[in-house]
């Protein structure tokens, strides 16, 4: 009776994310067919689903190996203008670079989205590498704030004029071929999360969370402190970087503006709300932010109870409720609404019992 | 004759103005268990951060199995088959038993990240996981498999960290106060236990210990350390009636 069997669970787990990729892919079928009447939803689903990709990727370098990383924005904005930059349609080149002209280099140089997106990801990894090698000498809030600067330093850049003939500078790129439907969107993204979730299961993930918990104690088990660091900041940057990529063809346009730190903290709230160091709560919070906050529209209009106008109901309000919402959401799951667990069918079943249990316990 | 595992020459380290160590002489036979003892603040644990790389000594040597490991990453060194445990017990807390001491098997069944995420060393992660289960099976840990490190009693904790040690295979072990907040059955038990993974892995042990029945039961030989030098070494008995030791530990006649 010894034997554990771990197959038998794996295989159940297995099943259900599968029904659900089926469901979930059958649904965005659905809709793509209905496109004009659900345009709305398509879009929330789309930016969701982007989103996601980018949480869970900040979250393994956040939740699993315990670095707390403040560059998203600025690894979003590298995967974002690579990917931009190769796959503007040729025709349309003149057209976006009207101002500046275009390197000659980059006039015909277009790629396959998918093969773009890996580029992107790969820019992005690659600047994670050089900075990382300073950077990861530093511990939790001075990590932080270093990777912010680098983050800026990124945007500035982007923006400026010696640029312009890479990145348009200021004007920022558009014309980025989008998603064809959001069934493209969700196997891109599919794909990204997937892979991440097999890397944060792997030897190598376990290796970032024993980081996470004991950085004495794990070198003393032989794990190569800087190298494990590395290497999840740079996992974790490649798939910022092609999160990125998503985004900019969610978006259509972007400019160095959508890169704002701001977006880091979009993030960043996406991961602590859904519970830090759990890929099912990166992926639950980042349908639950944004489309809370696109669902909280209704604040914003005018509303008027029996002829009068409710002062409140203003353009702004939306944003006040978000916020107490959200303080709720941290005063009373200060681990994040998954914190740190998964949602998975024995954990729902466990959470069931120790309910039964509860409620037998108070009869008693 | 009997074969050196581990050596000391001089080894002194600084922080700033103090010195912390300052020509300490130590060696380690295979086989044997040794004992540092001093009172606290002496430098036991520098000592053993120095030899697990965590600190540079800043003269000396360390000699490892007749070679130098001065300046080497503590990962390095345990690779070489050092392996430690820690006088606040350090385990992945939030992790579970089984998790704890798979990790410490990593470095034994190399991988790289495409091999482990697209699953390509499915042979190696079985067999690691058969000999984890080896392993705490032996160590009579494996009902605790499934529970959460941090959540366990104490005394299992620090059963679990030499575990952990164990699953690294080493040849030298470092035990920093094993017995610490143990009552004397559980020192006793502990005794024993230690001179039964010796025999059983072939260990070296070195160890640092407050409790005196301990070490003078199972210490094949004893340094003792006061004040970052080395004040007495030898035989339980030895040490024992060394006055130097005697002052060390309960002040020179008259202070009292």
């Amino acid at each position: 009776m010894l034997k554990i069997n771990y197959k038998e669970k794996i295989n159940v787990n297995l099943l259900i994310y599968l029904a659900i990729i089926i469901v979930s892919s059958a649904i965005l079928i659905y809709l793509d067919m209905n496109k004009f009447q659900y345009n709305y939803a398509i879009s929330i689903i789309e930016k969701s689903l982007v989103y996601a990709v980018v949480a869970l990727s900040m979250n393994i370098v956040t939740g699993f190996t315990g670095l707390f990383s403040l560059g998203q924005a600025g690894f979003m904005a590298l995967g974002a203008y690579t990917t931009a930059i190769l796959t503007i349609p040729v025709a349309s080149r003149a057209n976006v670079y009207y101002m500046n002209g275009i390197l000659p280099v980059l006039e015909n140089a277009v790629l396959p989205i998918p093969i773009a997106l890996i580029i992107g990801g790969i820019v992005a990894a690659i600047f994670a590498a050089l900075i990382g090698i300073p950077v990861l000498r530093l511990k939790s809030d001075y990590l932080a704030i270093a990777t912010l600067g680098f983050s800026e330093i990124i945007r500035a850049v982007i923006a400026s004029p010696m640029m312009d003939k890479i990145t348009n500078g200021s004007y920022g790129l558009k014309s980025i071929p989008g998603f064809n439907s959001s069934l493209e969107c969700f196997i891109y993204s599919l794909i990204c999360i997937v892979i991440m979730i097999l890397i944060i299961n792997s030897s190598t993930g376990r290796d970032f969370k024993a980081i996470r918990e004991d950085e004495i104690a794990a070198r003393a088990v032989g794990i190569d402190l800087f190298k494990t660091k590395e290497l999840s900041f740079v996992v974790s940057s490649f798939f910022t970087g092609v999160g990125g990529g998503l985004l900019a063809m969610f978006m259509r346009s972007i400019d160095s503006k959508t890169f704002q730190i701001t977006l880091t903290y979009d993030i960043l709230l996406i991961v602590v709300l859904g519970g830090i160091g759990s890929i099912t709560g990166s992926i639950i919070g980042a349908f639950f932010v944004t489309a809370g906050k696109e669902l909280l529209r209704f604040f914003d209009e005018p509303f008027a109870v029996a002829g009068v106008d409710i002062p409140l109901f203003r353009p702004g309000f939306r944003m006040v409720i978000f916020s107490i919402l959200l303080m709720i959401v941290v005063l009373f799951f200060r681990k994040g609404l998954l914190g740190g667990n998964e949602l998975t069918i024995r954990h729902l079943k466990k959470f069931r019992r120790k309910k039964n249990l509860d409620v037998a316990g108070g009869a008693v | 004759m009997t074969e050196n595992v581990l050596k000391l020459v001089d080894m002194g380290i600084r922080f700033g103005g103090l010195n912390a160590l300052d020509g300490l002489n130590l060696s380690v036979n295979k086989g044997e268990i040794v004992a540092i003892i001093g009172p606290n603040g002496a430098g036991k644990t520098t000592a053993f951060n120095c030899i697990t790389g965590i600190y540079t000594p800043t003269s000396g040597m360390i000699e490892y199995l007749g070679k130098s490991i001065v300046g080497e990453e503590p990962s390095q060194i345990t690779k070489k088959g050092i392996a430690r445990t820690f006088q606040n017990i350090r385990l992945f807390k939030e992790l579970s038993v089984f998790e704890n001491v798979l990790i410490a098997m990593h470095l034994r069944y190399n991988d790289n990240i495409f091999t482990s995420t697209f699953r390509l060393n499915i042979n190696k992660e079985k067999e690691m996981r058969e000999e984890t289960k080896r392993l705490l099976d032996s160590q009579d840990l494996y009902k605790y498999r499934n529970d959460i490190a941090g959540s366990l009693p104490y005394g299992i904790q620090r059963r679990l960290e030499i575990a952990r040690a164990l699953a690294t295979r080493p040849t030298l072990l470092l035990l920093d106060e094993p017995a610490a907040g143990m009552n004397p059955q559980e020192t006793m038990d502990l005794t024993s236990y230690i001179k039964e993974i010796r025999d059983k892995f072939g260990l070296t042990i070195l160890l640092i210990e407050h409790h005196m029945d301990l070490v003078m039961d199972i210490s094949e030989r004893i340094y003792v350390i006061d004040f970052g030098k080395l004040i007495a070494e030898g035989s339980a008995k030895e040490v024992q009636n060394n006055p130097r030791v005697i002052e060390a530990y309960l002040g020179v006649d008259g202070d009292a």
